[in-house]
């Protein structure tokens, strides 16, 4: 396929955190605001005046200093980002909005925050003077009292404060505006990834997760325009005549923000069609819709609670429906198996690997191939025998199928 | 006669509260119960229970994804 | 070889100190207690001599009397043919529970007097409500019982162990609550540590890593290995205490396969703002709770069992403040840990009290007759975050080997309140405070502000030492790792850690433990043991 025309623009932005299109913001005199988790609504911290970054710490592969306040026995990613703050990776973060919804990652973010207490020093890693961290209770739930909890933090614990600290305009209509941004973006980013559901997609997992990322680590306002043109690219890119894959797959699974990792898994002949792991596209690119008369807050409450499939969701309905969409994801991008994934250290993932990979395969006859990873996976030839297995084993199976 | 007999019982009695506290201070200070069990009760146990036919829970238990629905209290 | 006599030794035996050792049993430097140890086992060759009536109270009080209250709890709670039918089926309780009484031998090592009076009250407490619980299952269990549903079964309510047993009050009487884990798990761990290594091992097994919390993996190995009985028609389930808890919820759900009401805590629990909301999820688990079982909600009963509750807590607090002021509490370290835990999660029961009114007749003995209860303590201790449940009993060893008296635990410090009982939106409002702060969460989720009231607690309780325990695949700790080092040097706090897998004994053993402690007080505070004989002994097949 003939390259896209940003693709290298892209990637270069993915390669720091404070990226050029964060630096440009930054110079416009817009706030920097950082998060972690799909549970910090972006579309909050995209308010007018502000921007959201997602924090990813690309290229950290040793990361000693936050082991030493982390241990080596916490994910790699949570230590990732502590390391590449503690190297004023993060020093153009105007705030944190936090989130507790792991603790690896909460405890990273109480790092970052300053609590002027006796009983620890706080380390003032984030050198701006304007900083501050500011955490919201996340319910475990996506029922009536779930929903209005989550309202209230983010009312007092994002919206007010970003008011407070920075004056932002957090009206309405301001949100509206957020909306119909994150919207438009949503709608780009799914125009694109719709071609891999094509029968011969005509983009690949690897450029997809590239594009998706720099739509979270960037300006909104600022890559809007190169991921239009990008969709009107798409529109006429034509795929190679020889298919250069032998199956198509779903990555499911925790963390993942680094495209190598998809690249791995494509050069072993597994094309990823899907991405639903965090950071990834199927939940976080879903437009908002707010009904008529519908309060916006409300109506962005209610979005994130119910288009996550977070393991962390208690309901009995939740828990067990979540394996159904998982395998409606398969059907709708006509995957030929699932690659489930789990950081290492990852509580939460360990357990729905372990259950996704029973129930996917017994009951849904979906293959399923099954790894642990890290945040940078360094040692990448195990990971390729795994995928080269399971790609052979969908082949034989599509051939004992005969089809 | 009766006093003698009634003696003897008392006595017998006596005696055999006697003999079980030193077998059970005999156990208890040599600690045959925790040898006991620890050399014959829990290998035996231990050989019953590794052996013992069990569910293959991954095989056997369903998971019917819509089997229960949200209670309107918990909606 | 057997010793050769040697009659010039005889000629030397000083034998009115012979006569004082036998009557009063050997001073503490004198003790040896590690020469009774049959190698690797733990066994002993032959129990202590404490003095004659020490060893009398053991013997009768202790040793004879919990053995006798077992036989009878067994047959108050059921009788004996459900237990043997349960023993026979169960790892869990064949495996763990016979041995019961070295638990008590190994948390009760080398004490004396009062400390020997007051102490193994805790650990009746203990067993007896342990026994409760596991023939309440035996009675109930559909696999025991023919496939029956019988009365038990339809009046019992499971819950995951860190549901607070309180939830459940408003229908004393009617229903049973029955923790999933606490008994099949929990407890098990302190008793004999061999069986939790099946479930931990039957949980990987199927694919899990290693690294989860070696609690949760345990929990959902017994699913897995099929060792939990079928003893209840719904289960209430919680996210305490940490994301590992939430996580193996899902398996449970799986293989558990009930209706199931989730009951999750908010993280951030200083916020005034999450109160309305757990207030309502309790309400929620209530309301669940009627519709399962058809039986009203009696505010009436809640009210009148957490008023016992309350006597509960009171208690704990005069006892705090005997620990905290004089060297007279009467409790050594790891029966107030456990104890602590057991009675404030699991919620009140009448065995509670009965306990409660032994010791604190030892207690009011002590502060009264000023009774210094462990006259050889060189340092007071405190223990902060989640313990080796596999050595619970370390703080025995540490006294008696180094004088190390752990006076007080992070984990007994967490319910630390008393819920009101004036009016349904107090006693809401209290109920969701208190479920908050559960075991292991207290002071670990809501801001590691909380972690760091170490140095208050240690203040408060006059402590000069900390073991700093620390759950090698616990997140939450291992995050604040660091800090702590920073603190404990900055503060120049003599800070000895003890690495640990929670239940596991395979992953840091007993033996790496005590060494740890043996090089901290030997390198750092430069002291010698009190009983050298247990610096360096092989427990390694030890229950």
């Amino acid at each position: 396929m003939k390259d896209l025309k940003h693709l290298i623009f892209f990637e270069d932005l993915l390669q720091e955190a404070n990226n050029k299109l964060v630096r440009q913001a930054k110079d416009e005199g817009k706030f920097a605001l950082g998060y972690t988790c799909y549970f910090m609504p972006e579309v909050l911290l995209d308010l007018p005046g502000c921007f959201s970054v997602r924090l990813r710490a690309p290229r950290c592969t040793s990361p000693d200093i936050a082991t030493y306040y982390l241990s080596a026995r916490v994910c790699h990613y949570a230590r990732s980002l502590m390391e590449r703050a503690l190297e004023g990776g993060y020093n153009f973060l105007d705030a944190q909005l936090a989130t507790e919804t792991c603790t690896a990652t909460c405890r990273f973010q109480e790092h970052l925050q300053q609590k002027g207490l006796d009983s620890v020093e706080d380390m003032r890693i984030i050198d701006n003077d304007k900083f501050f961290c500011s955490f919201i209770d996340v319910p475990f739930k996506n029922n009536e009292n779930g929903y209005e909890h989550y309202k209230t933090q983010l009312r007092a614990h994002v919206l007010d404060e970003l008011s407070a600290h920075f004056g932002v305009d957090t009206s309405d209509g301001a949100l509206l505006k957020a909306v119909e941004q994150h919207n438009e973006v949503c709608r780009l980013i799914n125009e694109i990834g719709d071609y891999r559901k094509l029968d011969n997609p005509t983009i690949t997992g690897y450029e997809f997760s590239v594009i998706v990322l720099v739509s979270m680590c960037c300006p909104k306002e600022l890559i809007l325009p190169y991921l239009r043109e990008t969709a009107e690219e798409m529109k006429s890119r034509k795929p190679d005549k020889k298919k250069d894959y032998r199956c198509k797959v779903v990555v499911a699974g925790s963390e993942n923000d680094d495209p190598d990792f998809i690249k791995l898994i494509e050069s072993c002949g597994a094309l990823v069609v899907c991405d639903r792991y965090c950071y990834g596209a199927v939940e976080a690119r879903q437009p908002i819709v707010i009904e008529e008369g519908q309060d916006v807050l409300d109506a962005i409450a209610r979005h994130y609670l119910k288009t996550s499939n977070c393991p962390r969701f208690m309901p009995q309905d939740e828990m067990r429906v979540r394996k159904q969409r998982l395998a409606e994801l398969c059907r709708d991008y006509k995957a030929d198996g699932i690659i489930v994934t789990s950081n290492k250290f990852c509580e939460y993932w360990s357990y729905e690997r372990v259950i996704d990979t029973v129930i996917m395969r017994r009951d849904y006859g979906i293959p399923v191939c099954s790894i642990e990873k890290e945040y940078i996976n360094s040692a990448s030839g195990q990971l390729r025998t795994r995928f080269q297995a399971f790609v052979e084993s969908i082949e034989i199976k599509q051939i004992q199928e005969g089809s | 006669m009766k006093k003698s007999k009634f003696g003897k019982i008392l006595g017998k009695l006596l005696g055999a509260t006697l003999l079980a506290n030193v077998v059970l201070f005999i156990v208890f200070f040599f600690d045959l119960d925790g040898k006991l069990l620890y050399y014959v009760v829990e290998p035996f146990l231990k050989k019953h229970y590794d052996n013992m036919e069990r569910k293959d829970v991954l095989k056997d238990s369903g998971y019917d994804v819509f089997k229960y629905e949200k209670a309107p209290y918990d909606m | 070889m057997a010793k050769k006599f040697d009659i010039k030794a005889l000629k030397k035996t000083d034998w009115k100190k012979v006569a004082k050792d036998f009557w009063y049993g050997k001073p503490h430097g004198e003790r040896r207690i590690g020469d009774l140890y049959i190698e690797k086992t733990g066994l002993y060759k032959h129990r202590e001599w404490r003095g004659v009536k020490d060893t009398m109270y053991y013997f009768y009080a202790v040793w004879l009397y919990n053995y006798a209250m077992m036989v009878a709890d067994i047959m108050k709670f059921g009788g004996i043919v459900p237990f043997a039918k349960g023993v026979w089926r169960y790892r869990w309780v064949g495996q763990t529970y016979l041995p019961v009484i070295h638990w008590y031998d190994r948390g009760l090592q080398g004490l004396r007097g009062e400390a020997l009076r007051a102490s193994p009250w805790h650990y009746r407490g203990m067993t007896s409500s342990t026994i409760k619980q596991f023939m309440r299952f035996f009675t109930s269990d559909t696999r025991l019982n023919g496939g029956k549903q019988n009365e038990h079964y339809k009046t019992n309510i499971a819950h995951k162990e860190t549901v607070w047993g309180g939830i459940f009050y408003p229908w004393d009487g009617e229903l049973t609550n029955l923790p999933l884990e606490m008994i099949p798990y929990f407890v098990t761990c302190h008793v004999n540590s061999h069986t939790v290594q099946n479930y931990i091992d039957a949980v990987q097994s199927i694919g899990l890593p290693g690294d989860p919390c070696p609690m949760c993996q345990a929990e959902a190995g017994l699913f897995v290995l099929d060792d939990v009985p079928d003893y209840a028609p719904a289960f209430i389930t919680c996210n305490e205490a940490c994301d590992a808890s939430v996580a193996s919820t899902v398996l449970q759900d799986w293989l558990f396969d009930k209706p199931l009401y989730a009951l999750p805590m908010p993280m951030q629990f200083d916020d005034p703002l999450v109160h309305k909301h757990v207030m309502k999820e309790i309400e929620g688990a209530w309301k669940f709770i009627e519709e399962q079982y058809g039986i009203p909600f009696s505010y009436e009963k809640l009210v009148n069992k957490l008023k016992k509750q309350n006597e509960l807590m009171e208690f704990e607090w005069e006892k705090w403040e005997v620990a905290a002021k004089t060297n007279y509490y009467p409790i050594n370290g790891v029966a107030q840990a456990l104890y602590r835990i057991y009675y404030s999660q699991y919620g009140d029961w009448e065995v509670w009290h009965e306990c409660d009114a032994k010791v604190r007749k030892v207690l009011e003995k002590c502060v009264s007759k000023k009774i210094n209860t462990f006259p050889n303590t060189r340092h007071r201790v405190i223990a902060w975050s989640c313990a080796p449940l596999f050595f619970s009993d370390w703080p025995t060893w540490a006294y008696n080997c180094w004088g190390l008296n752990v006076v007080i635990n992070m984990d007994s410090l967490m319910f630390d309140m008393k819920i009101r009982t004036d009016s349904y939106e107090n006693t809401l409002a209290d109920m969701a405070t208190y479920h908050m702060w559960a075991p292991m969460r207290r002071m670990a989720v809501g801001g590691m502000q909380h972690i760091f009231e170490l140095w208050e607690c240690m203040e408060k309780f006059n402590c000069d030492m900390v073991a700093m325990y620390d759950q090698l695949q616990c997140k939450g700790m291992q995050g604040v790792h660091g800090l702590f080092e920073d603190e404990f040097r900055k503060r120049n706090i003599n800070a000895f850690w003890m690495p640990h897998a929670l239940p596991d004994s395979r992953t840091v053993t007993r033996a790496e433990l005590r060494r740890m402690i043996n090089d901290y007080m030997t390198t750092v505070m430069h002291e010698e043991p009190l009983d050298p004989s247990l610096l360096d002994f092989d427990d390694s097949m030890i229950w």
